[in-house]
């Protein structure tokens, strides 16, 4: 059987997971190295842009039948169970050997939003159907009026009988060309204040009235695209929660994320790109160089650090602090600042765009695929804007 | 102050006049766009035009067929290709014609008119922007590598920049290898390796002033581009609405805009200095060093506006189908050409030195 006619359902068929989170973590990261050296499939690693469905479904497809897939959810739901702490560590591995980052806002978004707050039948349904890779998922928030305002979102939501009938337009929905499922915040209730008229709906893009349209972005990769809805007509149980309750939920699932998004891995891995690149221009046992590159290397480690505190406060339960802004903030302009120096380093040669069995290097790749970091999940001016406001008890 | 004859001011004039033949005048970006990473990178029948107009040979004598206009004309001619995000390797043109002609060969009839591409080699390594490096000549062969020629893909000949002078090689030379690499900007960089080409090598005085005077130029280019970039972030500042204002309002935003503002007029104050100077020929040792300057500035400031170019226009600013990204990618690739940032201040300061000792 070739890896490209691997298509889904996906049934998992391993022994019971043992309890890794009792594992010490260096035991836990050798079975998490030996698992992927094992199974990872002969698709790219090293890549900087996001392999689409079909180059990933084989990846899917192992961590489908090892029961690998969704790492966080409890075990009797089909995760893995990790905590926080292991979690990292199965990131880092992953990051390490270079995995393609497979299709996962279903495992990760969707998945412990259901385990949350969905109904018993939506857990069975949805939750399963990830795990088999019947459904792929997409994160329809933004829409071209509503970015970091998103609770000025349009798209709306009218129950006509059994249905909603929704209408408006999402964008930047990150490989919404490969979804089948998309979860939509729609406003619900025109006439209360913005954030309290807001509903989560699970929309599925076969139905009739979507339509999407493929966006290229600045790497030139269709990565993105925008799902446009016009009288799409959906069973009023595809919501989650309450009627007009889609704001709430949909802030409560940022806590892990949030410090998730802010894991020094992406740096950690360009800093080590960017040595290999300094050793290949002959420019590593230059003292200008090194300055630079030293003082890279010393921010990371204290993010890294300041990463420790706060899954330290996931782990043990901790409330985790509204200035876990910070965290993103500091990651992604370390990695911001990283790809400026690899394109220093690699001189009038900084700009050439690499294939994608040298992506690794490339430097202007990195320094592009680096960019929108400040923009996503909270763009950094935002996120200054909610640290300021939440922590630092200045006169409003 | 001393007076000057201001000629210049005219020709500025007269040359920014003559540029929508390239540039269109509504800032339509059509043409570049379809442009990247087709054929060599850049158009032949754009480039017959330019050289119509007479700007490959700005900076020739007019003994040589020339029109022998000094640097202020020249760099306002690459600010105008800048703006317009012009990809024909015009510069490059400009210098091989320079070079030719100072070495006494005279302008090749064709190359002015535009029939040949003749295009200068002068970069030996990635970060080092020595023209005597790369290539050694022994017995009248060359040996070794030139990089970075921007549109080499598209030349019939290449002006080789050596220590002993220069060389004049046609593409097709035994021995001469080009190889073509694609930049993120759409343009294609060439490498020329070189295994025992004969050729004849001519001395040339003023090779790295002539090679200095091109990354002015470049300057020039490149705080233009940042400059309608910046332009267009501003628009975007005006127009779109967050929170139920314009997102210019916001004072962290507005901050970060005064920052490009200030890059901005330093890099135009620079450029300007070094072109006075050395169209004046005003104590050329501080000229060299003024344009090493410029060039850094000028780098730091293209760099700048595409990172904040981008931030400022959010998701939309990390399209390919908004036109900023189109100066973002343009920055990033343009900012390490005709001068790599290390080197320029190596070099700034090493003269920086020897002024100081013979003072
Ligand atoms: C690669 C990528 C993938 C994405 N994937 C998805 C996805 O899958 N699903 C989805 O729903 N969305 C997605 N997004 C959208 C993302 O959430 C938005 O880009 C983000 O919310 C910012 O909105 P915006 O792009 O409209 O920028 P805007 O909100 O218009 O911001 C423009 C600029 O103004 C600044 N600004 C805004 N408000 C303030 C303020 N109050 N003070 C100071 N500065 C301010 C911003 O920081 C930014 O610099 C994606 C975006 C990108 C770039």
């Amino acid at each position: 059987m070739t890896q490209t006619d691997v298509q889904p359902p996906f049934r998992a068929d391993h022994a019971p997971h043992p309890d890794y989170n009792a594992m010490p973590d260096a035991e836990f990261r050798a079975v998490v190295r030996h698992f992927i050296e094992t199974h990872y499939p002969d698709i790219p690693r090293h890549l900087l842009r996001r392999l689409r469905w079909q180059e990933v479904c084989p990846w899917y497809a192992v961590l489908a039948r090892t029961g690998w897939l969704a790492p966080t959810w409890p075990q009797a739901l089909g995760g893995m169970g990790l905590n926080a702490g292991k979690h990292l560590i199965l990131i880092e591995e992953y990051e390490r050997f270079g995995c393609a980052r497979m299709h996962d806002i279903g495992t990760v978004m969707l998945g412990p939003l259901l385990i949350q707050f969905g109904t018993q039948a939506q857990q069975d349904h949805y939750l399963t159907r990830i795990l088999s890779g019947e459904d792929i998922w997409a994160q329809g928030y933004s829409e071209p009026g509503a970015g970091s305002d998103l609770a000025a979102l349009r798209t709306e939501a009218l129950r006509d009988g059994d249905h909603w009938v929704l209408n408006g337009q999402k964008t930047w929905i990150t490989l919404g060309a490969d979804a089948n499922m998309i979860f939509v915040l729609a406003r619900t209730d025109k006439s209360v204040r913005k954030q309290a008229g807001i509903s989560f709906l699970l929309v599925p893009m076969e139905a009739p009235g979507v339509t999407v349209r493929e966006i290229e972005n600045l790497e030139g990769h269709a990565e993105f695209c925008e799902v446009f809805f016009d009288n799409v007509r959906i069973p009023i149980g595809n919501i989650v929660g309450e009627v007009n309750g889609g704001w709430a939920m949909a802030k409560a699932l940022l806590g892990h994320e949030r410090v998730f998004i802010g894991a020094p891995r992406l740096s950690a891995s360009a800093l080590a790109r960017l040595e290999e690149i300094a050793r290949r221009e002959g420019v590593w046992s230059d003292p200008v160089f090194r300055d630079r590159f030293t003082q890279l290397e010393m921010d990371l480690a204290d993010l890294s650090d300041l990463f420790e505190t706060y899954v330290e406060r996931l782990r043990t339960g901790a409330p985790i602090g509204a200035d876990v802004g910070l965290l993103k903030i500091c990651q992604s302009e370390l990695y911001q600042r990283i790809s400026e120096e690899m394109l220093q380093v690699a001189g009038s040669l900084g700009g050439a765009q690499l294939t994608d069995a040298t992506a690794r290097l490339d430097t202007a790749g990195t320094w592009l695929a680096a960019r929108p970091t400040t923009i996503f999940g909270g763009s950094t001016e935002v996120m200054r804007n909610v640290v300021a406001r939440a922590s630092l008890d200045l006169p409003k | 102050m001393q007076s000057e004859p201001d000629d210049w001011v005219e020709n500025v004039r007269m040359l920014e006049a003559s540029l929508g033949a390239v540039v269109p005048e509504d800032g339509s970006l059509l043409r570049v766009r379809e442009q990247r990473g087709n054929g060599a990178g850049f158009d032949p029948t754009t480039w017959r035009i330019i050289a119509e107009m007479g700007w490959l040979a700005l900076r020739t004598k007019e003994d040589d067929g020339g029109l022998g206009l000094g640097l202020r004309e020249a760099t306002a001619l690459c600010a105008g290709l800048g703006r317009g995000l012009v990809p024909e390797p015009v510069i490059s043109a400009i210098l091989a014609l320079r070079l030719v002609s100072a070495a006494g060969a005279g302008a090749p009839e064709a190359a002015l008119t535009g029939e040949t591409i003749m295009l200068a080699a002068w970069q030996g390594g990635a970060s080092d922007c020595d023209p005597t490096a790369g290539v050694t000549v022994s017995d009248g062969r060359l040996n070794g590598r030139k990089i970075a020629v921007e549109g080499g893909l598209g030349a019939d000949i290449f002006v080789v920049t050596l220590a002993e002078g220069i060389a004049v090689v046609p593409k097709d030379a035994p021995g001469l290898t080009v190889t073509g690499q694609q930049m993120h900007d759409g343009t294609f960089l060439a490498q020329l390796d070189f295994a025992d080409v004969l050729a004849e090598v001519l001395p040339c005085a003023g090779m790295t002033t002539f090679v200095r005077e091109a990354m002015l130029m470049h300057a020039a280019y490149l705080m233009a581009l940042s400059e309608r970039a910046f332009e267009i972030t501003l628009d975007y500042l005006r127009m779109r609405k967050q929170f139920d204002v314009p997102i210019g309002q916001f004072q962290a935003l507005q901050h970060r805009a005064t920052e490009i503002k200030l890059q901005l007029e330093l890099a135009r104050a620079a450029i300007g200095a070094a072109g006075r100077m050395l169209d004046r020929s005003e104590d050329p040792h501080l000229a060299q060093m003024a344009i090493l300057r410029a060039r850094s500035r000028a780098g730091g400031l293209a760099r700048l506006t595409a990172r904040e170019a981008i931030q400022m226009h959010g998701a939309i600013g990390y399209t390919d189908e908004a036109d900023i990204g189109l100066f973002a990618r343009k920055a990033m690739v343009s900012a390490g050409l005709y001068g790599v940032d290390t080197d320029l201040r190596r070099q700034f300061s090493a003269m920086r030195d020897e002024r100081e000792k013979a003072q």
